[in-house]
């Protein structure tokens, strides 16, 4: 199957809105600040989100939607990792897709009802405000009600800006997800783009021994392994969102844009806190903050085993 | 993005198919003069059959295919099994084209048939004993004689030299200017007097290149192309017409060869164990992503966007996970990967070192992503 990588001029105009939203609104600076933690940033602006009308852009226009597909969804969930943006919104992208009546599914769609993630037996996350829960089981996922979950505070996680709600149960019935892998996929490789754009801009501008430090080799090879890996998951998640449903193995294509963007995004954050030194090891630089990020989402759908057995069947 | 597809283009796709599954040579020879028949007898054949070229214009003799039509080709080859361009590689893929942009019209006229019916074969000369990565310190000189160009000095690595006819030479012209100045490419003879060729084995065991040494070789000025001097610019201009489609078969060959892999593995009594499969999983997705980089530098073709350094991106992804997919085999077949009779891993995986060595080391790779790609600064400056 032949395809065209590029985006097109629609394509490219989904993206350039969202980007430049979030680069006004939500910039990854704001979660220096704890009041914009748990998603309640992006719940602030939330009007302003929805009128981007980023929801239904998946959804064939006789559901309400845009009758726009994967591709386009996964531009906009690239960018949202990016910005470390509340996995809400992603969730948000992805609830209308697996709402069974028009009412809710209008509802996500127009933002009046809000939606997050959650991991059966395991937690939702950023929940506040949130009505409606896609959340991942064995098999896929399904969309429950919050009210109908059994649903405990913690005192938070790995990542300090998310809150951890737990979760008894609510698997529910399960559906295949495999357009909420790419999504997935999509948002992670965000952050591996993100990352070794942060470490390369920092290589430019820290010296040492008189010079650049991104001109030392071993600084400069790093950096082109971040860009290398970050290329290979963006094209692969590209590469998935663009055939999907259209007659290849969407699960083997997921599988591997899921494998590859774990590793570009928990590989590049771990090199970007390499590169910033001890500056990195601070709570200070956000270096550390896509690394938390990236492995939280990561815990969200397929786990190594499912994708392992996909990619060798 | 978006899926491409057209009548047109899988009618050709089943014209590349018939055409190929009735012509494509099997058994190809390892080295030596069968080899060098083989491939010219390939290529004669390409030519009878209207596919030689394919990148090539027309006017030229080629088949102007558009990219996406190459893409189908190089898929179709490689699915068909078909050969290595071998001994044609370097006519095919760089004189050629470098004829094509440069070249004044007698010398397109003599040379650019030749290349497309098979008669005649080129070598490169570029890399010295001391100019490997850094090209351009190049010493090999050519002082002008009257008509002629007298040759002294000696070029390295030069694939399949003692089965080429001609050679694309790159000399110091001006002594007194350094780096990519005062260079200048001229067509080389491999038949001239004072010209040995010694050939090299590689740890693969195979003999595909060669040292060449240049004693007073005179070449007439006449196969100067371009301007004397002005040799690097000549060398250059052949990139535009890499599109990225060139990889294709690499690329669907490695990819064929992790599916084989997979399959022994778990035909193995037992099955496969979970770090085994976690193994394959993680070279399946990698070679998925180089299908995906390939396609993505495709598009960037197909776009007519000029050809940029990110091509490095996908050159040492490809020079880098070669080297893993073929050292897995040993790791996950056990001592059944080492013999060399049936599917040869031993072979493929020796052979395999050069992709990350040839045409620019991974490191050399690396430096030009971070300076050309990124942007980041070169260096570094003695501290």
């Amino acid at each position: 199957m032949i395809v065209d990588l590029i985006p097109d001029e629609d394509q490219s105009a989904i993206e350039d809105t969202i980007v430049s939203f979030l680069a006004d609104v939500l910039p990854v600076e704001r979660l220096r600040d704890a009041k914009a933690h748990g998603g309640a940033a992006e719940a602030e602006v939330w009007g302003q989100i929805c009128e981007l009308g980023l929801f239904g852009l998946g959804l064939p226009e006789d559901q309400g939607g845009l009758g726009l597909g994967l591709p386009e969804e996964a531009l906009v969930a690239r960018a949202l990792g990016r910005n470390l943006v509340s996995p809400g919104v992603l969730a948000q992208l992805c609830a209308p897709h697996l709402a069974t009546d028009e009412a809710t599914r209008d509802a996500l769609i127009s933002g009046e009802a809000r939606a997050t993630f959650g991991i059966a037996d395991g937690y939702v996350l950023d929940g506040e405000g949130a009505e409606w829960i896609v959340v991942f089981g064995p098999g896929g996922a399904s969309l429950r009600a919050r009210s109908d979950l059994s649903l405990a505070a913690t005192d938070g996680g790995l990542d300090h800006t998310m809150t951890f709600e737990r979760i008894e149960g609510g698997a529910g019935n399960a559906q295949p997800a495999l357009r909420l892998e790419v999504l997935i996929a999509a948002y992670l490789t965000g952050i591996a783009q993100a990352t070794t754009d942060m470490a390369v801009d920092y290589a430019k501008q820290r010296e040492q021994f008189g010079q650049p430090i991104g001109a030392f080799q071993a600084i400069k090879h790093s950096c082109a392994d971040m860009a290398t890996r970050a290329s290979a998951a963006d094209t692969q998640t590209l590469f998935a969102a663009t055939v999907f449903g259209a007659g290849m193995d969407d699960a083997v294509e997921a599988a591997a844009a899921r494998t590859l963007a774990k590793r570009a995004s928990f590989e590049n954050a771990k090199a970007n806190i390499q590169t910033h030194g001890g500056m990195g090891f601070t709570d200070e630089c956000d270096a550390h903050l896509f690394l938390k990020r990236a492995m939280v989402m990561d815990m969200l759908g397929s786990d190594a085993r499912a994708r392992r057995a996909a990619l060798t069947a | 993005m978006k899926i491409v597809e057209s009548a047109e283009l899988a009618s050709f796709r089943e014209q590349c198919r018939d055409w190929l599954q009735d012509n494509v040579p099997k058994n190809r020879p390892d080295d030596g003069d069968a080899m060098r028949e083989f491939d010219l007898a390939w290529q004669a054949k390409q030519f009878e059959g209207g596919w030689a070229g394919i990148n090539w214009p027309t006017e030229y003799g080629g088949r102007g295919a558009s990219v996406l039509e190459q893409l189908i080709w190089h898929e179709e080859y490689a699915l068909a099994g078909g050969p290595p361009s071998g001994c044609m590689f370097v006519a095919l893929s760089h004189a050629g084209p470098t004829m094509i942009v440069s070249g004044n019209e007698e010398q397109k006229s003599k040379y650019l048939p030749t290349i497309l019916n098979g008669t005649e074969n080129w070598c490169q000369g570029f890399s010295e004993p001391g100019a490997g990565s850094d090209l351009a310190s190049l010493k090999c000189k050519g002082e002008i004689d009257g008509d002629d160009l007298v040759i002294n000095g000696t070029k390295i690595w030069t694939t399949y030299a003692q089965h080429a006819r001609w050679q694309e030479l790159l000399v110091r012209t001006d002594p007194n200017e350094t780096r990519h100045r005062g260079l200048t490419w001229i067509v080389g003879d491999m038949k001239a007097p004072g010209l040995e060729v010694r050939p090299i084995k590689t740890m693969a065991g195979l003999e595909h290149f060669a040292q060449c040494f240049y004693d007073d070789v005179r070449i007439p000025l006449k196969n100067v192309v371009g301007e004397v001097n002005q040799g690097w610019k000549t060398a250059m201009t052949t990139l535009g017409f890499e599109r990225g489609t060139g990889t294709v078969a690499h690329q669907i060959e490695l990819a064929t060869r992790v599916d084989r892999v997979i399959e022994a593995v778990k035909s193995f009594p037992g099955g496969a164990d979970d770090v085994q499969l976690e193994m394959l999983a993680g070279l399946k997705s990698e070679v998925m992503a180089l299908r995906s980089l390939t396609a993505a530098s495709i598009s960037r073709g197909m776009h007519e966007t000029v050809p940029g350094a990110e091509g490095n991106i996908v050159a040492l992804y490809f020079g880098e996970l070669t080297r893993r997919v073929n050292a897995a085999a040993f790791d996950l077949l056990g001592p059944h990967s080492l013999e060399r009779a049936g599917y040869n891993y031993p072979a493929h995986f020796l052979e395999c070192f050069k992709w990350a060595i040839g045409g620019g080391t991974s490191e050399i790779r690396r430096n030009t992503i971070g300076e050309r790609v990124l942007g980041l600064p070169k260096g570094p400056k003695a501290v």
